[in-house]
């Protein structure tokens, strides 16, 4: 069947795409770097623990924060699932169903997930060495749920695999037979352990300069952590940059220029981020590994309309202006930062107020 | 249409977002209104300086940030998940018309999310009026992303004017944002007081406990006034035709407004309990059980919210089919397998018809019918209807069951799905055409030079239908008729109607070992009339619709005078178990017990009556003791519809669009039945019911428009979705009562000339006297069907039962198949030929159809 024929017309848009784009991007930039930093935190407390470790502050540490980890994770995923479905909904609502009971159970994986978090994080004392259980659970929860939101996603960009949903529509399709499939996941994965790395870096190097004199060597495990797992990103990156389809990287087109401009980008970035890790150089290499980040999402977004550009391109999308509910957005947006940013100041404030008086 | 259907069984219906959405929506106004509760009772804690109250603050603190982070805002993404799973068509029009409202709602979401830690993680660490200004920021927050998400809930059940301005703003203020909002929040408040006892009940501190308990009773009865009144004004702002169907009409609402009406008394009689100091286990108790209840009063408005939306998943927008109703017509034309996307079977074939219909039915039902699931199961809704008869009441499916969208589908299409299910699920199967066992009967002799009399006998009507089960129901009680004619031959013949007996003699038993069934025939001015023969037919495998009786003429002497045999029809064969079930495999249409107690429960169910529960006390139901019948002289009730108008009247709006078959699904003119009700030449040359009685819905547009105009209201409601097929407009159609106001020969047979035209359009006997059956000669004195015979089965009559049953007399008398008297035979009664057309113009001559 002409895969044409199955992608469904798509409803018109209320504001030009670039603004959707933008946001789609942006919001989903951070909820990246939270799941890399929450996956990865879980999965080294993980390796922490196999070690024999279980009274590790970096394990105290997770188990402290990895709620908030999920909670704001979760937040900044929501946001981007709303862009993509307001942008690539005809693919996205049809890969979602045509895996609809992998892609549903997502939410019970979700929530055990959580709810392990705060087990993790509440009877972390009294675990002792359960907290190897937990800690093993809550990461092979997570990295499954990242292998349906991967295969969510290639199975969007695929429409010529679409029609096997004529001989199983019970919603139990994969997309395992996708080259790109595992590479794309394991990057994601990869880069999870590096940042996870980074996070852990970053956390006890602002409590050494606090001037805990036991943060130090925690600092350089998380560098190299770090390091170590961005080198292996590297080859993990060129299998996938191997996997793609042909046509899809060339310099011939403004779109293939852009995305292998930002690709190479975002890999030419590896470089210094992992000298600036090696030398236990923190904020350096976080600014690399954003910036790599960035690019690599950047390329991502582009080869999606890649890969779609046989059936689709956001240009189609007619346009219903209401850009009356984009200003609302846009008001609320501005100044709901504004007031987490004075509630953050407010709390700190108050706290040290307190503090102050005995 | 356009998307690919999750095909799902027993968990279709929507049984998934019923999971996902009742449990999410009791956290998530928990979520909104346990922000407030906390807020206030750390005020409160404050101002009475009660560090232990502060303690409990921070527990409950604890409790709200686990459940309503972990299971209220997963549970949250959940729905969004499983609606674009569900009806993905719908959910693009509200993210593509809403996303800047969710955007909106996200932000609050990160707000409150950075606030509500925040507020856990200081408590006791900043002075007590600056950790409140926390919780009064997550509150609002929360109560911002509640007004949002409530536009677009409020959208789909009331979308305003959007559908003609496509403009957020008409959308997102719909007609019922407002009241739904106050209705949301008051509910959200009351919320928060149910999980609030939970936590108060579990305190160990005796005096605290009763305290917090009280508080929490105070969350409970301060906004229920507030909470009623916005319930009020919520229904109010809904269309009246939604209220309506909401509250009066849908019988699988009730069970939803009855939960949460009867909710409500008893969420405040707790609330009141609780200010009584009660002994802790019988409080904590109460706590569970309030929790409980209130996870059952969202759920019961839930319900009516999403119910009371059906057909429609937007309303006035798109079905829950996924259907434009603008594109409704479009589809009609094409066919759904057409126009669909996602599609396999774009044809349907002999091969493919069930494979087709399960594609449809994933198309167009499974929406909101699960297959061997919770969900309204289709299996048990229509387990006893044939394929025909499921087909034709999908076909009518929206006029008396609002919540069900019309069928998008061609014809073809609505037959494959009905196929599918009815036979493809539940395995039943249209009757098959029946073999007619021939049926022989003696003729007595005639002797044309020497017998003295010509005896003739008919039966006024041709079929005269039985349907009664005993103790349950009386639809048509047995009661066939006979007439007979004793005419002295002669050059002038005399009628004989003195100093004769006439009787009847059934051929056979009564049935059950009684004695055969025989009368005297009474004498009327010049005919013989036998009323009221208990003449009962078997049904099932067995039926004889044509009992034949022997009528004897004999003197006072006794001495037979003349005697002919008649056949008086008669069937039990009506096609009620075609919808209504109670058939077994192999059974023929009828009215078995099982039908008669399904037809009742239908109609209590649409009716409001109280039928099945009169029957299964004992006593038969009558029809017509409500419902006026001339056929049976019954008054019925005068306020009610008559019964023909009653029953045509509603069937007719399943059997739209179609011709004679419609007549078959309840008549005996079909051939999956023994007995046949149009038996004679019109027949033979090819006319069916619809050319004198007209299609089904001019039948019973006549009826209704005759009942309209005495003033029921109900006539009105029926004659709504039927649109005349031959007459003009509504107002052209001619008003008519049954069995008397009926067609007749001679608005064919003009002056009784040849036929010029075979369908009788809108023309009616005007009185009783006028009938074909009541009416005679040019004399005065000679019936029409006492040498025609009945209508229906008028000379030449063939009986696909048996050649001679509905040609005795003419046999008998002519050795023809004739009307008595035909080709110039006047010597049948006139022993000699004759030269004068005296009995009716043009009756001297050829006849026309040998």
């Amino acid at each position: 069947m002409d895969p044409a024929a199955l992608i469904p017309i798509p409803d018109a848009i209320p504001v030009a795409w670039g603004w959707l784009q933008f946001f789609l991007l942006l919001t989903f930039f951070l909820h990246i770097v939270l799941m890399n930093a929450m996956l990865g935190a879980a999965f080294i407390a993980l390796v922490t623990h196999l070690r024999g470790n279980h009274a590790s502050p970096y394990t105290a540490a997770v188990a402290g924060n990895l709620p908030f980890a999920v909670a704001f994770t979760v937040n900044f995923g929501v946001a981007p699932l709303l862009f993509v479905q307001v942008l690539y909904g005809q693919f996205i609502y049809v890969s979602s169903i045509l895996m609809a009971v992998f892609w549903l159970s997502i939410i019970a994986l979700l929530i055990s997930a959580y709810a392990l978090a705060y087990v993790y994080k509440y009877q972390y004392a009294r675990l002792g060495n359960g907290r190897l259980a937990v800690a093993g659970l809550i990461t092979l929860l997570l990295l499954i749920v990242a292998f349906l939101f991967a295969s969510n996603l290639s199975l969007m960009q695929d429409p010529a695999r679409w029609s096997r949903y004529f001989d199983r529509p019970q919603g139990v399709l994969l997309n395992l037979a996708d080259p790109m499939l595992l590479p794309r996941y394991l990057h994601f994965m990869v880069s999870s352990v590096a940042v996870g790395g980074l996070a852990m870096a970053l956390f006890f190097d602002r409590k050494h300069r606090k001037g805990d004199p036991s943060a130090s060597p925690w600092v350089k495990q998380g560098c190299r952590w770090f390091a170590h797992a961005t080198l292996l990103n590297v080859a993990v990156g060129l299998w996938f940059l191997v996997a793609l389809p042909k046509g899809v990287l060339t310099v011939s087109t403004i779109a293939g220029l852009l995305l292998t401009a930002s690709l190479a980008g975002g890999i030419l970035l590896a470089a210094p981020a992992v000298v600036f890790g090696l030398a236990g150089r923190v904020i350096a290499a976080t600014w690399c590994a954003l910036g790599a980040i960035a690019l690599m999402i950047l390329a991502r977004g582009l080869l999606r309309a890649a890969l779609l550009a046989p059936w689709f391109s956001l240009s189609q999308l007619s346009v219903r202006a209401s850009y009356s509910s984009f200003i609302l957005f846009l008001f609320f947006l501005a100044a709901g930062l504004a007031l987490i940013v004075w509630m953050v100041r407010f709390t700190l404030r108050s706290c040290a107020a307190r503090e102050a008086r005995p | 249409m356009n998307y690919p259907v999750w095909q799902l069984d027993a968990f279709g219906g929507g049984l998934w977002i019923v999971l996902i959405a009742v449990f999410h929506v009791y956290l998530s106004h928990f979520a909104v209104g346990g922000g407030l509760f906390l807020v206030l009772a750390e005020r409160k804690a404050q101002r009475e300086n009660d560090p232990a109250m502060l303690d409990y603050v921070r527990a409950h603190a604890r409790f709200f940030l686990l459940l309503t982070m972990v299971a209220g805002s997963i549970t949250g993404v959940g729905i969004w998940f499983i609606m674009s799973l569900l009806n993905p068509s719908a959910t693009s029009i509200l993210v593509h018309t809403f996303v800047f409202a969710w955007a909106s709602e996200w932000v609050f979401f990160l707000i409150e999310i950075v606030a509500l830690f925040l507020y856990y993680a200081t408590f006791g660490r900043m002075e007590s009026g600056r950790h409140q200004v926390l919780g009064w920021i997550y509150f609002g927050a929360a109560w911002m992303s509640l007004a949002l998400i409530n536009g677009v809930i409020g959208f789909m059940l009331t979308p305003g004017d959007w559908p003609k301005d496509a403009s957020f703003w008409s959308g997102f203020f719909n007609p019922s944002f407002w009241p739904s909002l106050f209705f949301r929040t008051f509910l959200a408040l009351i919320i928060a007081g149910l999980f609030g006892l939970t936590t108060a009940a579990w305190l160990k501190d005796a005096r605290l406990r009763i305290v917090m308990i009280r508080f929490c009773a105070r969350w409970l009865l301060l906004p229920f006034v507030f909470f009623v009144a916005s319930a009020a004004w919520y229904r109010a702002a809904l269309p009246a035709e939604l209220q309506e169907m909401i509250f009066a009409r849908m019988p699988s609402m009730r069970l939803y407004v009855n939960g949460f009406l009867l909710c409500s008394p008893v969420l405040v009689v707790a609330g009141l309990l609780l200010i009584f100091r009660l002994p802790v286990g019988l409080a904590r108790a109460l706590a569970i059980a309030l929790l409980l209840i209130g996870q059952l009063y969202i759920g019961c408005f839930e319900f009516i919210r999403e119910g009371g939306r059906r057909p429609y998943i937007i309303r006035e927008v798109m079905y829950s089919t996924s259907i434009l109703k603008r594109d409704t017509d479009r589809v009609r034309q094409e066919g759904v397998l057409s126009s669909a996307k996602w599609v396999r079977h774009r044809e349907i074939t002999d091969a493919n018809r069930l494979a087709a219909g399960r594609e449809l039915y994933n198309l167009l039902c499974l929406a909101c019918h699960a297959v061997g699931g919770p969900m309204r199961d289709i299996k048990q809704l229509t387990a006893p209807f044939t394929p025909s008869g499921l087909d034709a009441m999908i076909s009518g499916m929206e006029v008396f069951y609002p919540a069900m969208p019309p069928f998008a589908g061609t014809p073809e299409e609505r037959a494959a799905l009905a196929l599918y299910v009815a036979q493809g699920l539940n395995g039943r199967s249209d009757p098959a055409p029946v073999a007619l066992v021939e049926k022989k009967v003696g003729i007595p002799a005639f002797d044309p030079a020497a017998s003295p009399f010509v005896l003739l006998a008919w039966s006024p009507q041709s079929m005269r239908s039985v349907a009664e089960v005993k103790g349950v129901l009386s639809l048509l009680p047995p009661g066939n008729s006979l007439r007979a004619q004793l005419i002295k031959r002669g050059e002038t013949p005399e009628i004989v109607n003195q100093g004769v007996a006439l009787s009847y003699r059934f051929a056979g038993d009564g049935g059950a070992g009684k004695p055969a069934i025989s009368g005297e025939m009474t004498a009327e001015e010049d005919v013989f009339v036998a009323d009221n023969i208990p003449l009962r037919p078997g049904v099932g495998q067995v039926a004889d619709p044509y009992p034949t009786a022997i009528i004897e003429a004999r003197d006072e002497s006794d001495a037979l005078l003349a005697e002919t045999t008649v056949v008086a029809p008669v069937s039990a064969e009506i096609g009620c178990s075609g919808c209504h079930g109670g058939a077994g495999q192999g059974d023929r249409p009828g009215l078995y017990r099982e039908t008669a107690l399904h037809i009742l429960r239908v109609h209590d169910r649409l009716s409001g009556t109280a039928l099945l529960a009169e029957a299964q006390g004992g006593a038969t139901v009558r029809c017509q003791s409500c419902h006026a019948d001339a056929l049976v002289k019954a008054q019925g009730d005068p306020a009610r519809l008559n019964l023909s108008a009653a029953i045509h009247g509603f069937h007719a709006n399943y059997l739209r669009g179609k011709g004679a078959e419609a007549c078959g699904f309840c008549h005996p003119s079909s051939n999956t039945v023994v007995a046949r009700c149009l038996r004679d030449i019109h027949a033979a040359v090819g006319m069916d019911c619809v050319n004198c009685h007209g299609a089904v819905e001019d039948h019973a547009l006549g009826l209704l428009q005759q009942e309209r105009r005495a003033g029921k209201g109900q006539a009105a409601a029926l004659m709504a979705h039927l649109r005349p097929r031959s007459a003009g407009g509504l107002e052209e159609v001619a008003p008519r009562q049954p069995w008397i106001n009926q067609p007749d020969c001679l608005h064919c047979h003009v002056d009784f000339q040849a036929p010029e035209t075979d369908t009788v359009v809108n023309a009616r006997t005007s009185d009783e006297q006028g009938l074909y059956r009541n009416r005679t000669d040019d004399s005065g004195r000679l019936f029409c069907a006492a040498c025609h015979s009945g209508a229906h089965a008028v000379y030449p009559a063939d009986n696909p039962s048996g050649a001679q049953l509905d040609v005795l007399q003419p046999l008998q008398y002519q050795g023809n198949r004739l009307p008595l008297g035909a080709n110039r035979n006047c010597a049948v009664c006139h022993t000699v030929a004759m030269a004068d057309e005296m009995h009716h113009a043009n009756s001297l001559r050829a006849f026309r159809n040998e």
